[in-house]
Formats: structure tokens, sequence, C-alpha cells
């Protein structure tokens, strides 16, 4: 479904991504955990070609672009193959709930308006907003603002949905909500990959787990093998500090 | 020497003005349209940064925002002819068209790039990311959201140019600042006459403030 190969990002003096290879499956949900800072979410913003890479190929659903002969034609060919989630939710913000979701298959998909809007209803519903279809983005809180931007994504009928953090800018009250949709999407076998701090889910649905840092992947396995047994030093590490930290603040709030 | 004003003379002229006032704002919509168009392809030409069309952009900005409008509107009348026979038959209603048009795209164009160039980074990534082009982009999420942010701004240059128009009756064109001056001319009541046609801009231009109110609390209903 998925190949790259040898992807590499520099920011000035700066290397973010180090010759990045790996693939995923149809159906696969991958998991991408690390530090803070390692370049996760720049190789998911790769993906979606929101950043350029300097090197290397991406191939998603049989579509490849090289980074050194990328065109726009080609990239947007590439992006029509996945969809992303923002960290930020990035909703239009002088559209609705319902015309957010409708967008894509209007403008991209050309899909009739009157269709388009009914496909998104019924998207929206999956996501249990039916009854916020009206809504501009400011009106809703974040867990819904969040499962507006899933909605978007799941319409776009890529391949693949890309998750940038998709819970870290939410208030923990609306984590869970968020979380169920995606769990729902994995169980119907939506190929996702997801870039998250929230560890207990990772475990929970991933079917591979993706080990970063320094921008480079460690170690990769299944999730049973990433958290109970890791082989890197570096993976161990910050297997038992996320697991350690999560106990700790569990104690904390516990006091 | 009558010193007085003459008030029933104001009264008398108003309604002999407010005809020409027709002519004023014929001049100032289509004066309007064209800038607007004008602005908003220059605006994209300048966010894109466009080879060659941006430094072309940049300088027609320049001068026109760099020269008086009244000379603008002479070079275009009274000095284009003479360089292209073809514009000898412009009428002056549409030069002081063309010249307001011009001249006012050079502002508009800046207000409107700034708005542009307001609108979060997110709106565009969020639009790529579902596939659409950046010109679909553009035009469908993000100037609908400039249009809200340069809305104020925009109306504040329509305005200036409904007052702008005035100048147009240099060129000979029979709009209301034309009229009163040949009212003045004629009676040699020349407070009350530009009294009277100062008093019609100011109405005009406040019904149009107001629509502007209306306009940006209408435009503002997905951010409230």
């Amino acid at each position: 479904m998925i190949k790259v190969r040898n992807l590499s990002k520099s920011f000035a003096d700066n290397i973010v991504l180090k010759s990045i290879d790996f693939d995923v499956l149809g159906a696969e949900i991958v998991v991408i955990i690390g530090p803070s800072g390692t370049g996760k979410s720049t190789l998911l913003r790769c993906l979606n070609y929101l950043e350029t890479p300097d090197t290397g190929s991406i191939e998603i659903a049989g579509v490849k672009v090289e980074a050194k002969n990328a065109t726009p034609k080609k990239i947007t060919h590439l992006r029509k193959q996945s969809s992303f989630v923002f960290q930020n939710y990035s909703l239009f913000a002088n559209k609705t709930a319902l015309q957010n979701v409708a967008e894509s298959l209007i403008s991209v998909s050309k899909m009739a308006k009157h269709d388009a809007l009914k496909e998104a209803e019924s998207v929206l519903r999956q996501v249990g907003l039916a009854e916020k279809l009206d809504q501009y983005p400011s009106q809703l809180s974040g867990g819904q603002q969040q499962r507006v931007g899933i909605a978007r994504a799941m319409a776009c009928q890529g391949k693949v949905i890309l998750f940038d953090e998709p819970t870290s800018s939410l208030d923990p009250e609306w984590v869970d909500e968020v979380l169920a949709v995606m769990k729902q999407l994995a169980k119907q076998k939506q190929t996702m990959i997801v870039v998250t701090h929230e560890m207990q889910f990772a475990r929970e649905i991933a079917d591979k787990v993706i080990f970063m840092e320094g921008g480079s992947i460690v170690e990769q396995g299944t999730a049973k093998q990433i958290f109970e047994n890791p082989q890197h030093q570096r993976t161990k590490e910050f297997v038992a500090r996320s697991t350690k930290s999560y106990t700790s603040a569990f104690d904390s709030c516990m006091l | 020497m009558q010193t007085s004003l003459d008030f029933q003379y104001i009264i008398e002229l108003l309604p002999i003005l407010i005809k020409y006032l027709g002519v004023t704002m014929e001049m100032a919509f289509w004066g309007f349209f064209f800038a607007l168009i004008i602005a908003v392809a220059m605006a994209i030409v300048r966010v894109f940064k466009l080879p060659v069309a941006n430094q072309l952009a940049s300088l027609f900005i320049s001068f026109f925002r760099g020269t008086p409008l009244l000379v603008q509107l002479f070079l275009l009348y009274y000095g284009l002819p003479q360089l292209l026979p073809i514009f000898s038959g412009m009428n002056a209603f549409s030069a002081a068209v063309l010249g307001l048009s011009l001249h006012f795209s050079a502002y508009m164009a800046e207000s409107i790039r700034a708005a542009i160039l307001g609108i979060d980074k997110s709106q565009m990534e969020a639009c790529l990311s579902i596939g659409m082009t950046r010109l679909q982009a553009m035009r469908r999420i993000i100037l609908p959201q400039a249009s809200r942010v340069a809305t104020p701004s925009l109306m504040n240059y329509f305005i200036d140019m409904i007052k702008s128009t005035s100048l147009a009756f240099t060129l000979g064109v029979a709009e209301i600042m034309a009229k009163a001056q040949m009212e003045a001319a004629s009676t040699f009541k020349f407070f009350e006459s530009f009294l009277a046609v100062a008093l019609i801009y100011w109405v005009v231009v406040m019904f149009f403030t107001r629509i502007q109110h209306l306009l940006e609390i209408r435009l503002n209903k997905a951010y409230s």
C-alpha cells in the first residue's frame, strides 16, 4: 500500500529526517511514537507533501513520486491517495461542519452538490455529529471539531488516513470521543498512520509500531514487541519512561 | 453685497443636483467593479509570486499609488490619445472609470494581498490535504475568508471612490460636481452650491457606511 524509500528532509542546517524506509500494508494500522522533535510529524507531512522531501520516494496506492522530479501534477495525484487529520483540526473556518466534509467531494471528486451533501451527512453521522451539521467550527467543542476533521478525511476516500497527533491539542475531556472514532475506523479496516503520544491507545489499536528518534526509525515491530519486548536500548528507555510517566501522572491525580 | 446664506436656494438646488447623482454613482460602481477584478488578479499574482507578472504588478502599484489621481486622469484622457490614436475615441466617462479603476486597484490589491496573507496557513494545508489544487484552494476557501478580512477596507475604498468621482468634472463628465460648479458660476452663490453638493456626498457616504456595517455583521456569521 505504502512504500517509503530513502526519505530525507532538512530545514536549513537541521536534518529532520535521515533516510527513512518503511512499508505499510493495506488495512494496516501503523502508530509512530517517539520523543518530541524527532521528525514524526514531518515524516507524516511529507507523505501528504505538505512538506517537500529533499530526497527519496513515496509510493501510495501505486502512485509514486520521487523527490527529485516531483511536479505539481504528480504531487496532487499523490495527495489524493491519502488524507490528513491535523493536530489543530484546521477546519475551513468559513464553512459549516457539513460543508467542511462535502468540500472534497464537490471540488475534487466533482460530485453533484446535492449528492455530496448527502454523502457528507452520512459520514458525519458515523462520527456521531448528525446533530451538528450546520454549525461552524467556532461553534463546536475541540472534540467535535476534531471529529469533523476525521469525517473530512474519511470523505476524501483516500486509501490511507494520516493522523498527526490528533488528540494533542484537546482538553482531556474530549480525548476519548476522538479516540473512539479512530478505533471504530480501525475496526472497519481503514489503513491508518497515526502519530501519537497516547501510548495506551497505540498499544490497543496498532498492528505495527514504529519508534523514531533523531530523524531515524530506531525500531519497528508489532505493538507487543515494541511495548513488551523492545530490542533497542533507546526504545526500552522510551517505553519505560512513557509508561512510568503515565503511572506517575496517575499517582499524582490520586493524591 | 449679500452676506447671509440663501437657504431657499440650497433647497431648490438639491433636487437639480440629485439628477446628476446617477452619473456619479455609475462611475463609482463601474470603477469599483473593474478595480476589484484588477486588484484580485494582482493580489493573487503577488501572493503566488509569479515571475514577471509579480514585478509588473509591483511597478503598476508603485506608479498608481505614487502619483495623484488627477494627474492620472489627465494622462489617460488628454495624454494617451496623442500616443495611441485608438484611445482618441474614448469619451470622458470611460476615461474617468478607467482612471478610477486603475488608481484604486493599486490600493485595493495591497489590502487584498494583506488579507490573503493574514489567513492562517493551516487553511491552505487543509485544502491541499484533501486533494485541491492551490488555485481551487484560493477560489473556494482562501479568498472567501480573505474577503471577510478585506471588506472593511474595500468598502472604505469604495466610499473614497464615490468622492473621487468628483474629479471627473475636470474631464468634462456631467456629474454632480460639474453641475454644482455650473450652478455656482451662473448664480455666484458659490457657498450654497458647494454646500449643497457636499451635503449630497455626505448623505450618500453615510448610506454606504451603514451598508458596510451590515455587510460586516453578515460576513462574521461563521466566527461569532
